[in-house]
């Protein structure tokens, strides 16, 4: 029996990044996985979905590259071989896996496969081998939930309703594809399947999709999105599944329609399974922590999907951080305002803090600034000009608590507003800060004047 | 490179004058040598110098006004970097900082001040509260959290006053301007110590709590209170406007802190001191013999050492944020002496260890030390409980205000013969009056009159005051 100061249960971005992290900190660190280091983010999630995104932008650009002077020799020979996106998938997710299986070996952590099952508060077994811990850290993270709707558990069992993990490993291309649910998820895979080529019906119970997005970013990407294809039907309720076919109605009455497969992305739930001996009180999310990550169980943290929340990887390594800063006796918190979220649309959403709407509720003094794409001379060049970036700022010191971009490359831009509300940053700041050009950067730039007073690149009237 | 600067030495001295230069610029200097000397409102002070080196630079000339903060004389003593005197890890500021010296050298450092203002389109919003730095780089670290006048805690903070360019966030710095908060002294949160709003919003909830509730605390000790009384009102009465010297404005913010700090409570007591009368007549020969200037004072301060030692409580300091009360294991007495330029508190050391005889030399030597301003800083600091003599202008009673975060302070009238009743016969006797203020929060006045009890006894009796 081996005794160790932290063991980390799941190899997901919380639980590799807790451990490693502990390491780095001279702690003696186990960690345990049931499947592949990576969890979903690595192996199901954002890495494998963003490789496939990468080709079904490919394929959209190549769509249009007559209009950039680009033409194919013999005309319109241009398909999707579903065979090798598939396998330029794996290949990246296999190197990425196998660089943070590198990583906890060079940093010593002991990594057991199997599933990890709670002896007592101090005792982990996995498989043959049983584990002593003076710190316990549960980053065993979430699985999709499905609500009850007729017919939905048997088409599941038919391989017809599939999940997010299932829909990155399809087989053959599909015709038509049904996405229930309106989240950033079903967004991502509506992109996704409608680029390559899919017919997309996504099916939403609200009247918008993207609920936790600003207003204005929820109305220009599912206009984007409907524009591009994808059949978005809003304030519809399912009422059953049949094998491919889903009938729904709405307020103009019963409707269905039909897919090859009908991928449902319904939200998810924490994986709790093994833990019952702790008694862990529970959120109505997942597993209960306070700001320190810290359980109602004595020296037992919980990190990542598990605890509900935000979703998201980057959180749960900033959890898995927290955690093992505040074993190692550092107080550490995450300020859960400044998260950055991302969408992977085309083009892309980037956000974070309040939303207009939001900072209003809250009582902030409230202004806000918007600069289009369009007036940007990058993205004209790059003919990707759908999208705008808007400022939210506290209009007592001009302080910056919201930003939303939609862009090509939103993602990669949404940082700059992270490390500018980290430092407590003003739209003054930004309009004083000289962003390069030409770069999609500046319409920050150009927003945060038309906070101070006005843009340059625009006409305003 | 080692800048020698005018380092913050405490009792709330800012500024000073340059009066004498030892050096010169190529001269070598060692490490103890002493480099210049500084007038200030309480003393002069000598300074010596912290390396060894050559000197590269003088900043000022004799008779230029000095800030703390400002650099007098650099020095190169061939270490990589710039260092100083002040801080142990500035380097990275430090570079700046000579170079705006080198530009203003003697200069009047004024605030840089930016209004940032939100409508009309400036879009410069400047740091503000450091910006008068360019001389005065610094913060003293006061937590947001009161800290506890402990006598470490005092010392840590005065000794420490450590001067650095504070890193505060845009929206910290707005709103510490907006608060009246002096960034310098928050001490900040976020990373690297950056100081962040929420720093400034606790800072500013502690100093109205300290305001509310008068805590004995290190910030309490610099909530400049007298500066922050609203202007008087207008009136017709024709005034003429007379500056306050800094060690009166010292004086005055250290009285309000007190008296608004401390629920003094005084007990009046009459002594009857004919013996002690007798007695000082009786070695008055003895003295001049041995060349001491002896004074009632001197037995004064004997008997109250010996009722310190009686009820430690009375040589104390209350830390109200820990709730303890500090019992100070030393007797250092603080003599209140009256000066051309106002009050000075300088103080006798260890008076429990010395005879009457040496307590009178203590007073003479620094009494005259403080109307010449020739005291070292650590001769003013450091009294666990103090006398006030206004006996020697001709008053009997008073009420003295106790020297902060001291519990107690005895003042003595002048002795005068008065009819007092002994064996029901009206008799002359030489009476001494005395007022003691204490600290009622942890001195209640059964207790203090036992004390005052004990010093009667004492110099009623005075013989004890040499036997005991």
């Amino acid at each position: 029996m081996k005794t160790y100061d932290i063991v980390v249960i799941g190899g997901g971005p919380g639980g590799y990044v807790a451990a490693i992290k502990a390491a780095q900190m001279n702690a003696s660190v186990a960690l345990i996985e049931a499947d592949r280091i990576g969890g979903v983010c690595l192996n199901d999630g954002c890495i494998p979905t963003k490789t496939l995104l990468r080709s079904a932008k490919l394929y959209q650009d190549m769509l249009r590259a007559a209009s950039f002077g680009i033409s194919l020799e013999n005309g319109n020979a241009i398909r999707v071989d579903w065979q090798q996106l598939m396998a330029r998938k794996t290949s990246v997710v296999n190197k990425i896996v196998g660089g943070v299986e590198q990583l906890l070996k060079f940093n010593k952590v002991d990594v057991y496969k199997g599933y990890a099952t709670i002896a007592d508060e101090r005792t982990v077994k996995v498989g043959a081998e049983t584990l002593q811990h003076k710190h316990l850290i549960i980053a065993t993270g979430s699985s999709p939930q499905y609500p009850a709707i007729e017919g939905l558990q048997s088409a599941l069992n038919d391989g017809i309703v599939i999940d997010s993990t299932r829909a990155i490993n399809l087989e053959q291309h599909p015709k038509r594809m049904i996405i229930l649910g309106g989240g950033v998820i079903a967004v991502e895979f509506a992109t996704l399947f409608n680029s390559l080529g899919t017919e997309v019906t996504l099916l939403q119970r609200s009247e918008q999709i993207l609920k936790n997005q600003d207003e204005d970013v929820k109305v220009l990407i599912q206009r984007h999105l409907s524009e591009s294809g994808v059949a978005i039907k809003t304030g519809v309720a399912i009422t059953r599944i049949d094998g491919h076919r889903v009938y729904y109605k709405d307020a103009q009455g019963d409707h269905e329609t039909t897919g090859d497969y009908i991928l449902a992305s319904l939200g998810r739930s924490p994986n709790t399974k093994g833990l019952e001996v702790l008694q862990l009180k529970m959120s109505k999310q997942g597993i209960a922590v306070d700001e320190h990550m810290k359980t109602n169980v004595p020296n037992v943290y919980a990190v990542g999907d598990v605890c509900g929340g935000m979703m998201l990887a980057h959180v749960a390594s900033a959890q898995g951080i927290v955690a093992v800063e505040n074993i190692m006796g550092k107080d550490s918190t995450i300020n859960y305002r400044q998260i950055p979220s991302c969408i992977y649309s085309f083009p892309e959403v980037g956000a974070i803090g309040y939303t207009e709407d939001e900072a209003r509720a809250a009582g902030f003094d409230v202004g806000t600034s918007s600069f289009p794409l369009s007036a940007n001379g990058k993205a004209v060049a790059e003919g990707e000009t759908v999208g705008f970036v808007k400022i939210i700022h506290d209009k007592q010191y001009g302080e910056v608590i919201g930003v939303h971009i939609v862009a090509s490359h939103a993602t990669d831009m949404i940082a700059e507003a992270a490390a500018t509300m980290a430092l407590e940053g003003t739209v003054y700041d930004l309009a004083k800060t000289v962003h390069p050009h030409p770069t999609l950067s500046e319409i920050v730039m150009e927003a945060a004047h038309g906070a101070v007073d006005k843009p340059i690149h625009l006409i305003k009237r | 490179m080692f800048n020698v600067k005018f380092a913050d030495i405490g009792e709330g001295i800012h500024e000073g004058v340059l009066l004498k230069l030892f050096v010169d610029i190529g001269q070598t200097v060692e490490e103890g040598e002493n480099l210049f000397t500084l007038e200030t409102d309480k003393v002069n002070a000598e300074i010596p110098s912290p390396v060894s080196g050559t000197v590269k630079s003088v900043q000022y000339a004799v008779g230029d006004r000095v800030n703390v903060g400002d650099t007098i004389v650099v020095i190169d003593d061939g270490q990589p970097g710039v260092r100083s005197n002040m801080a142990m890890n500035e380097s990275e500021m430090e570079s700046t900082d000579t170079n705006v010296d080198k530009s203003e050298t003697g200069g009047e450092k004024t605030p840089k001040s930016t209004e940032p203002r939100f409508d009309t389109g400036d879009s410069v919003v400047e740091t503000v509260e450091e910006a008068k730095g360019a001389s005065v780089v610094g913060e003293i670290e006061v937590s947001s959290q009161l800290i506890p006048a402990s006598e470490e805690g005092a010392a840590h903070a005065a000794e420490t006053g450590v001067k650095r360019k504070v890193l505060a966030t845009p929206v910290a710095r707005s709103l510490a301007k907006d608060l009246g908060v002096d960034i310098q002294r928050v001490k900040g949160t976020g990373p690297n110590g950056r100081v962040m709003k929420a720093d400034i919003r606790a800072f500013a909830d502690a100093q109205q709590r300290a305001a509310a509730e008068v805590p004995l605390s290190q910030s309490a000790v610099n909530t400049p209170v007298a500066n922050t009384s609203k202007p008087l009102p207008s009136s017709d009465v024709p005034v003429k406007r007379v500056q306050m010297s800094m060690l009166r404005k010292t004086v005055a913010e250290n009285m309000v802190q007190s008296r608004f700090t401390i629920p003094h409570t005084t007990m009046m007591d009459e002594v009857d001191v004919h013996e002690l009368v007798a007695l000082k007549r009786e070695v008055a020969e003895l003295a001049t013999e041995e060349g001491v200037k002896l004074t009632y004072l001197a037995f004064f301060i004997k008997a109250i050492v010996l009722g310190l030692k009686a009820f430690p409580f009375m040589n104390a300091s209350v830390d109200m944020a820990n709730s303890e009360v500090l019992l100070k294991q030393a007797y250092h007495i603080g003599i209140a002496v009256d000066t051309p330029d106002g009050l000075m508190v300088p103080v006798i050391k260890n008076a429990d260890q010395l005879s009457i005889f040496e307590i009178a030399r203590e007073i003479e030597r620094l009494s005259q030390g403080a109307r010449a301003r020739t005291l070292q800083i650590a001769e003013l600091k450091d009294s666990t409980f103090s006398i006030t003599n206004y006996g020697s202008v001709g008053s009997s009673f008073g009420v003295p205000i106790i020297r902060y975060p001291e519990a107690g302070i005895m003042g003595v009238g002048s002795i005068q013969k008065k009819p007092v009743v002994i064996e029901d016969e009206i008799v002359i006797r030489e009476i001494l009056p005395l007022s003691l203020s204490f600290d009622h929060r942890i001195i209640d006045g059964a207790d203090a009159g036992r004390f005052v009890n004990e010093v009667k006894r004492l110099l009623s009796n005075p013989k004890k005051l040499i036997l005991m």
